[in-house]
Parts: structure tokens; C-alpha cells; sequence
């Protein structure tokens, strides 16, 4: 698993490599909100940037199993809706008499509108506690996490690794999803919850006080997201961090040398849930949306495309892949809709091929190259 | 010149002499509906009328319902002509100036003509209409009702019998019995027998009930099981413990029918499902299980399948043209115009070329991309998920996103009924099929000399490479193989499904799972797993119904079996750790 000398990572130092994004972080927490209360920024911009760093936690949610442990998970789009959902059920509640149906009259009880229009006339009771935003908040872990227990115990226990991994995770996204495009789950169906209204007394729409409830989801989101690197950075400098990486390079190994590699396989995956899930919930309020799409496989897998992109096993990596294109989407998908998935299918070949340290990789390719330029070329026995 | 002058002379000696014809067969045969009614027309006796019309029962010349349509539509009319003779006549269409319109003789149902053989146009006032009263109305009902009896499609005599029998109308009764007297068919004996009894039941007569029941109970026919539902409960509040306990037991004979019924068509569709999961699988089983390939383009050879019998059939009708996307090439496919069984033939032809075209996509992908990634599963899952994408848009882009129409074959889109379960032409085709192509892969895989060189390279390409194998191309024609039999699964699915785009997609995840409930590597693991899951999949939909539920249930079933057999129903042993 480990990659050729050129495909390594650009900063020789991971705590070089962790001041750098956590400057860029703090930089991007201050700036960003500071130009847009000025009218420098659009809030436009604002909401998109917001959502980037949400899909910037989902992107380090891969790269911790995939890029640190060697296990690729294509659940973690799951684990990022179910927050999002669990989040979502909170916002649906906040709407209470403030959607179109009870304008109408037709919703006396404050139901969310999907539930008045497929004949529900008072709340589910799993519905109920989702009033409160702390039990929301708790329910973001508990639920993406006791699911990530449960599967992750009967995974790593028959010892499931490398592409059954993979199917396995493939296969829990692709039931959950079909489970949640159903009406009678009471979770939206196919369109999922949106039309939110407000957040905490604070108004999602309003004209005057909505651009200053998404400056706060921003900042938010940046600061989790910092939060988070440094969790991460702490975590690679542990034993625990170490043994983790021994699991990824030669599991046999670590699991010969006394390690029960199943709990620290169990762990991080949990760990990896929690990050998803929490990315997930900050992600909803700022999209006004989510439904099952955003649950399928196909969305766990470009995750993982993001990580490549960027680089896997670094800090930095999955963070620029994640913004990079998902921008290079929202530029894409205005100025070429036909050719979008052509360009995403080509950066997934093109970078698995040819650039599989991603773009972090980058700079020491070019200084390799530069090197190899100034030097007489070997001679072709040498090699073989 | 002289040809000319003669040729209406000639004609009409022909016309006269056609008629001279007909005339003497009318003669030779018995005597014809129309004659039948003709008498009854010009009959005056009202009670001899309804006798000579009661004598028509039984017959089924659709000219009957025509003329006692007419009849009661009082368009009938009586024309006597010069010679004195009585002509019933029916007038139709529109009237013209002089209120005149067409007359077309009951008896022959060719129009009225006079003696120079030109048509008559009469005026409905100046003739005598043929009259028709309450009783006599009934009577021609009756006719009319039965008249499908005696038709001779077979279909529409069935369907006659079942109405009448659920109507429970005793004065039918006769009729019904003198034919089960000449019917032949004995499946309308059958439905003739129920049909009786069902009648019966509305005897007022309890003996009559109970013997009806018993028959019923014999004939455990489904249809009938509303009407002794309803009769159960009336005697049941009328306290009559003898019919009460009749129906019961035909109610439980026709519940044993129907579950018998249901378990095997489940059974059969059960089958069906996993013969299609099979297939699918089977390439998979090869690129994955035998390659270590993550082939997440799989799906879309599936799809180049599909299209390649839809492009198929389009050449052999009217032809297509499409443009391919970004480099713009319009290509024009013409078309063989065929009909009938030539252009049904289509499908037999599209199924080599759907597995030649998947093949050969498979062997592009397998030269640029897959060949770089024998060492990288995990990244051949990304790249392959890339080629995925990319064809997926190409296919919307050159076919358009919504989904196009596959004509079925005559040949597969019928069925069989045996003992009421019902067997599609298509589905059995899909099994046969399946065994087909299992039957051909293991051959392919055991008696080929390529067969042995794909084995010994995918045990250890090293030392298949060092024995003089030339490896690269083993993976090649393995890929191609794996793809090619992705693509026959294409062409099959265009009969059960929807062909579209992004097709592939719905097949993916369970032929995944099915290969690694099958255990990597092994083929014959693959079939029972398929089967396996089929059948689960379609018993759960059974029992829960709810296609959803039984899928998600299916696939917690599959991570339960994964702790119990992590390698799969059969894997292949070895000592290595991985």
C-alpha cells in the first residue's frame, strides 16, 4: 500500500503539513465571513463554500479508513445523510406552522408538509423527541454510530477485508437508500426533507437575518472542520495512530505481533462515522435539502475520488480534493451540463493511472522530474 | 379493340355465373342463419315466430346479432318486388334527397337489386316494417346472449360459458347442457361443468346446493370462490349446517388450489430472477472472481448488450440514425424492412452480437485501463467506476436519457398455463438460456485449451508468465469472455426489463453480492447463489409484498451469511493468509 517515492506527499514534516491547513482553516473561518458582512462576498458564495467544507469532513472521513487504515468504505455517504437526516428531522419540526399546508389550514398540528400530504395526522413517535436540538444533535452520533458498531463488529469479526470490504459497505448504502426513497419510512421518500425555515429562532430565509444565520453555519463548519484536522493530527502522532497505519501496510503483521486489529479497524471506523455524520448535519441547513440521492453508493465512491484527488493519507489532501471538485463541479455543471460526469469519469481514471499520490503529490513529481533533467540519462540496464 | 366492346358482356356473365353458384350450394347446405330469420320475419303466428327464433340457439353466426340489432333498431322492412315475392330488407345508411336509402337483403346480406341488376334505394315509408313486441324482444335477447356459445373460436365460447355461469340464471340451464353434449374442448367441458353447478347454487333446493358444491369443491376453481363465499354466509344466518359445511370444505379446497398455485409460480419466478441473476453474475464471476478485477463498469456491458439488440432490431426494421456525442459523426444504419417471422428472427440474431460488442468494449477497457491495475483492486474499483460514468453519459447522449423499446419476439411473449400456474415463454427462456450458457462457460473453462490457460494464469501468472504463457493475453481474452457474457445478460434483460442508460445500475450490487455469496472464485458457487438469492428475493416479495422490504431483507441476510461463511458458499482453499 505504500507509495512510490515520488508519490509521496509534498511536506516532509506532518506538523508543518498541520500548521498549514490550520492556518488556511483559521484564515478561511475570519476572512471569508469578515468580506461577505462587508458585501465583498456574495452570499451566494458564502452557502457554496459552507457546503464544500461539509463535503471536506466527509472527504477526511474516507481518508482516515481508506488513506491511514487501508479499508475502502463506500458507506461513508450513508453515514453522512443518516446525520444529515437526523439533523434534517430537527429542521423539519422548526418549520411547525410556518409551512405551506398550515398557511392553509389544512395542518392544525404543525406535521411536517410530506407527512399532511400522504394523510398522517399527528407525529410518529420517534418523531417527537426531535423537537429539541440537543437530542438532535446527540442522535447526529448515536444513530450513524451504533450502526457503524453494529456493521463494523460483524465485519471485522469474520475478519471481511480489502474489496469485500468494499461490496459489503456498497451493499448496507445501497439498502439503506432503497429504505429511505420509501413513503412509509415517514422520512420524506424520494424527496427527503427541504423547505427548512429556521435553525435555532434564527431564520434560514428571511432576507435581512438569513445571510447572518449562513455566516454562522460557516464559521461552524470551519471550525468543526479545524476541529477535526486536529483530532486527526494528534491521532497519526499516537501508538494508536502508528499501530493504524501497520494495519494498512500489513495487517497480518500487526495481527501476528499481539494486535487485535479488529477493534482498532472497529474504532476507526466508528470514529470515521461520527465525522460523516457531523459533516452531514452541517451540510443540510446550508443546502435546504436532503434526500436519498445523496445516499447512494455512486456518492460514497466520488468521496473517495475527492481523497484520491487530493491525496490519500494526508491531511491537507482529502481537504483540496473535496473543495477542488466539488468547485470544479459547480463550474462544470453551468458551462458544460452534458460533459460533467465525462470530466468526472476521466479525473477518475487519469488520477488512479497516472497520479496515484494525487495533487499533493504533485510538487515533488515536478522537482523528481526536474532533478532527473539535469542528470544524464541511466543507462536502460541498469533497470532491468 | 374488339376486347374492349366484349368486356362488359364478359363480366357479367361472370357475375351471373358466381351467383348460380352460390345459389346451388345454398341449396346443398342446411339451412342458414339468415334463412332461419327470414322465416321468422315472414311468419305470422306469433308463438311459431318464437320457436323458429328459440331454433337459432346453440349457432354462432355473427350475422345474427347483426340482424336483430336492425331489428329492434326498427330498420327491418319488407319489399315486395314485381313478381310479388317477399324480400325482408334492412335500410341503412344515410337517406338522401328523396329520402331513399341502401337496402340490403336480410337473407344474403348483399344489397338489393332489380332485374337489370342495378342497386335499390328505397323509401322506409313506402314498405311495410317488420314489426317486433316486449316478448319478442326477449326472446331475441336470449339468442343474442347465447350467441357466443356457438362461436367458433374456442377464447370466445370460454368466456361465454363463464359469463353465463356467474350470471346463476336457471332458465340457461338447458342451453349449457346440450352443450356440454357437443363440445369437444375440454377445458370449456370443465369451465361447462362449473358453470352448471354455478347455477345450481342458486337453487332453491338445498340437495341441489350440496351436489353443486361438491362439484365445485372437485373443480377447486378460483373464479368461483366469491360466489360460495357469499352462499356460506347466507346459509350460515339461515342455519342450514349441511351447505354451510359444503361450502366450507370447496372454500378449502379452492384455498389449498390457490396456495399450491402460488408456491409454485413463486417457485418458478424465483427461478427465473436468479437464472437472470446468474448470468449477469457469471461475467462477474470471471472478471472478479477469477481476475481480482473490480469491474465496476460490469453494469455497462449489461447495457452495451441491451442496446446492440435494440440497434438489432432497428436494422432489421426500419433502420435508426444517431449521432455520436463531441465528434459529431452522424451514422446512418439502414434498414431490411422485414415482417413477420423474418424480422422476428432479430432476437436470435442480436444475441451474438450483443456478447461480441460487450466483448469488444471489454477488451478496449481491459487494454487501456485494467491491464495497469492487476496489482491495485481497490484503484481498479475507482478507474473502472470512472469508465462507468463516461459510458453511462455516452449512452444518454447518443440514445438519449429515456429508456427505448425492445419489441419481444412472438416467440417470447406468450405463455403456457399448466394446471393454473403460469409459465412465460420468456422466463423460460431465461432458464434454459442460463443453463445454456453455465452448460457453455464450464466447457469453455474445462475442456478449451484456452480454458486451461486462463485456469493456470489466474492460480499464478508469475509462473504461468515463466512457463511461456503469454499472460497479457490470457487477460485479455478473459476479459473479454467476462464482458461478453455481461452482454448476453444484456440482451436477455431487454424481455424483462426497461432498457435505458443507466440500466446497468439496477444489476450491480446484487451480482456483486452474488458472487461473493458464492464465494470468490468459483463458478459453481455462483449458480447455486444466484438461484439462492432468486428465489429468496421472489419469496420474500410473497410473503411481505413489498418488493423493497424482501430486497433490504435480503441483503442483511447476506451480511448475517457473511459471519457465518466469510469466504463464500464455496471458496477456493488455499494456505496463503490473502
Amino acid at each position: 500500500m505504500s507509495l512510490p517515492a515520488t508519490d509521496r506527499p509534498y511536506f516532509r514534516s506532518r506538523h508543518l503539513e498541520f500548521i498549514v491547513v490550520g492556518v488556511l482553516l483559521l484564515l478561511l473561518t475570519v476572512i471569508f465571513p469578515l468580506l461577505n458582512a462587508h458585501g465583498l462576498l456574495s452570499d451566494f458564495t458564502i452557502t457554496l463554500w459552507g457546503k464544500y467544507l461539509c463535503y471536506a469532513l466527509l472527504a477526511i472521513s474516507v481518508d482516515l479508513l481508506w488513506g491511514y487504515t487501508g479499508l475502502l468504505s463506500l458507506g461513508q455517504a450513508l453515514f453522512f445523510s443518516l446525520g444529515g437526516y437526523m439533523f434534517g428531522m430537527y429542521l423539519m419540526l422548526q418549520i411547525g406552522m410556518l409551512g405551506s399546508y398550515a398557511k392553509s389550514g389544512q395542518n392544525p398540528n404543525g406535521l411536517p408538509d410530506f407527512m399532511v400530504f400522504l394523510g398522517h395526522t399527528f407525529l410518529p413517535p420517534f418523531w417527537r423527541p426531535f423537537q429539541s436540538f440537543g437530542f438532535s444533535v446527540l442522535m447526529v452520533f448515536v444513530i450513524p454510530g451504533l450502526l457503524a458498531l453494529a456493521f463494523g463488529f460483524l465485519a471485522f469479526r469474520s475478519r471481511i477485508k480489502g474489496v469485500y470490504f468494499s461490496i459489503l459497505t456498497q451493499a448496507l448504502t445501497y439498502g439503506a437508500a432503497l429504505m429511505f426513497f420509501r413513503n412509509d419510512f415517514t422520512m420524506g421518500g424520494n424527496n427527503g426533507f427541504t423547505d427548512f425555515k429556521l435553525i435555532l429562532g434564527h431564520s434560514l430565509v428571511d432576507n435581512d437575518t438569513g445571510p447572518a444565520t449562513m455566516r454562522g453555519l460557516f464559521i461552524a463548519s470551519a471550525l468543526v472542520l479545524l476541529t477535526v484536522c486536529l483530532f486527526c493530527h494528534w491521532l497519526n502522532g499516537t501508538k494508536f495512530g502508528l499501530v493504524r497505519q501497520a494495519i494498512r501496510d500489513g495487517e497480518n503483521r500487526v495481527l501476528f505481533s499481539g494486535y487485535a486489529t479488529a477493534n482498532f479497524k472497529l474504532f476507526v471506523f466508528v470514529v470515521a462515522a461520527f465525522i460523516a455524520a457531523v459533516g452531514g448535519a452541517l451540510f443540510v441547513p446550508q443546502a435546504g435539502i436532503i434526500n436519498p440521492d445523496q445516499m447512494t453508493p455512486d456518492k460514497s465512491i466520488e468521496a473517495v475520488v475527492w481523497v484520491a484527488v487530493g491525496g490519500r493519507g494526508t491531511l491537507i489532501g482529502p481537504i483540496i480534493g473535496a473543495i477542488s471538485i466539488n468547485a470544479l463541479r459547480s463550474w462544470a455543471t453551468q458551462a458544460y451540463p452534458d460533459s460533467w460526469l465525462i470530466i468526472l469519469g476521466l479525473i477518475f481514471l487519469l488520477v488512479v493511472l497516472f497520479l496515484p499520490g494525487g495533487m499533493v503529490s504533485l510538487p515533488g513529481k515536478i522537482k523528481a522530474l526536474r532533478k532527473s533533467q539535469g542528470k544524464p540519462v541511466e543507462p536502460a540496464v541498469a533497470r532491468a | 379493340m374488339v376486347w374492349k366492346s366484349f368486356r362488359p358482356l364478359l363480366l357479367c356473365t361472370l357475375v351471373v355465373g358466381v351467383g348460380l353458384l352460390a345459389d346451388v350450394r345454398a341449396m346443398a347446405a342446411p339451412e342458414t342463419a339468415r334463412a332461419t330469420i327470414v322465416r321468422a320475419i315472414l311468419t305470422s303466428d306469433d308463438a311459431q315466430k318464437h320457436t323458429i327464433i328459440n331454433s337459432l340457439i346453440g349457432q354462432g353466426d355473427e350475422a345474427i346479432r347483426e340482424i336483430f340489432t336492425a331489428w329492434r333498431q326498427d330498420n327491418l322492412y319488407i319489399y315486395t318486388a314485381p313478381n310479388g315475392a317477399k324480400i325482408p330488407v334492412e335500410l341503412t345508411g344515410d337517406k338522401d334527397a328523396d329520402g331513399t336509402q341502401a337496402a340490403v337483403r336480410v337473407d344474403s346480406g348483399e344489397p338489393l337489386k332489380d332485374a337489370s341488376g342495378q342497386p335499390l334505394r328505397l323509401v322506409a315509408k313506402q314498405l311495410t316494417a317488420v314489426e317486433h313486441d316486449a316478448s319478442l324482444r326477449r326472446v331475441m335477447k336470449n339468442v343474442v346472449d347465447l350467441l357466443d356459445l356457438g362461436s367458433p373460436l374456442p377464447a370466445k365460447r370460454l368466456r361465454a360459458v363463464q359469463t353465463i355461469g356467474f350470471a346463476q340464471k336457471a332458465d340457461k340451464l338447458p342451453v349449457l347442457e346440450a352443450r356440454t353434449g357437443i363440445e369437444t374442448d375440454t377445458e370449456i367441458k370443465k369451465e361447462l361443468r362449473e358453470a352448471i353447478a354455478l347455477i345450481h347454487l342458486a337453487d332453491p333446493d338445498d340437495g341441489v346446493k350440496i351436489k353443486a358444491l361438491v362439484v365445485l369443491q372437485e373443480l377447486h376453481n378460483s373464479s368461483s370462490y366469491d360466489l360460495i363465499n357469499a352462499l356460506r354466509a347466507k346459509a350460515e344466518k339461515d342455519n342450514k349446517p349441511a351447505v354451510t359445511a359444503a361450502a366450507h370444505s370447496a372454500l378449502l379446497a379452492i384455498d389449498h388450489h390457490r396456495s399450491v398455485v402460488k408456491f409454485f409460480g413463486t417457485l418458478f419466478r424465483g427461478l427465473s430472477a436468479g437464472s437472470v441473476l446468474l448470468v449477469v453474475a457469471l461475467g462477474l464471476a470471471i472478471t472478479f472472481g477469477l481476475m481480482g478485477v473490480i469491474n465496476m463498469a460490469h453494469g455497462e456491458m449489461i447495457t452495451v448488450g441491451a442496446y446492440a439488440t435494440y440497434i438489432t432490431q432497428n436494422v432489421f426494421g426500419a433502420g435508426m440514425n444517431f449521432t455520436l456525442p463531441f465528434i459529431k459523426i452522424a451514422i446512418h444504419l439502414p434498414g431490411l424492412h422485414l415482417t413477420g417471422w423474418a424480422y422476428q428472427l432479430y432476437f436470435l440474431v442480436a444475441i451474438p452480437i450483443g456478447f461480441l460488442s460487450a466483448a469488444l468494449v471489454g477488451i478496449a477497457l481491459e487494454r487501456s485501463v485494467i491491464r495497469f491495475l492487476y496489482r491495485r483492486p481497490l484503484e481498479s474499483l475507482l478507474a473502472t467506476f470512472g469508465v462507468s460514468l463516461i459510458l453511462q453519459q455516452m449512452f444518454k447522449l447518443t440514445f438519449g436519457s429515456n429508456n427505448v423499446n425492445v419489441d419481444s419476439p412472438v416467440y417470447l411473449s406468450s405463455n403456457w398455463t399448466v394446471f393454473d400456474v403460469t409459465f412465460d415463454w420468456n422466463r423460460v427462456f431465461v432458464i434454459g438460456f442460463a443453463v445454456v450458457i453455465v452448460f457453455g462457460v464450464w466447457l469453455a473453462l474445462t475442456k478449451t485449451p484456452l480454458g486451461l490457460l486462463i485456469r493456470c494464469v489466474m492460480q499464478n501468472r508469475m509462473m504461468a508468465s515463466c512457463m511461456g504463457v503469454r499472460t497479457e493475453r490470457v487477460n485479455m481474452l478473459t476479459f473479454g469472455l467476462g464482458s461478453g457474457l455481461a452482454g448476453l445478460a444484456g440482451v436477455f434483460v431487454t424481455q424483462l426489463g426497461t432498457v435505458g442508460p443507466s440500466m446497468g445500475q439496477e444489476y450491480i450490487v446484487d451480482s456483486f453480492m452474488t458472487v461473493v455469496v458464492g464465494g470468490v472464485g468459483s463458478i459453481f458457487g455462483t449458480v447455486v447463489s444466484a438461484l439462492g438469492i432468486g428465489l429468496t428475493d421472489q419469496s420474500l416479495q410473497q410473503i411481505l409484498l413489498n418488493p423493497v422490504l424482501g430486497k433490504i431483507l435480503v441483503l442483511l441476510a447476506i451480511i448475517l451469511f457473511l459471519q457465518w461463511r466469510p469466504t463464500g458458499l464455496f471458496s477456493a482453499r488455499s494456505r496463503s493468509l490473502d
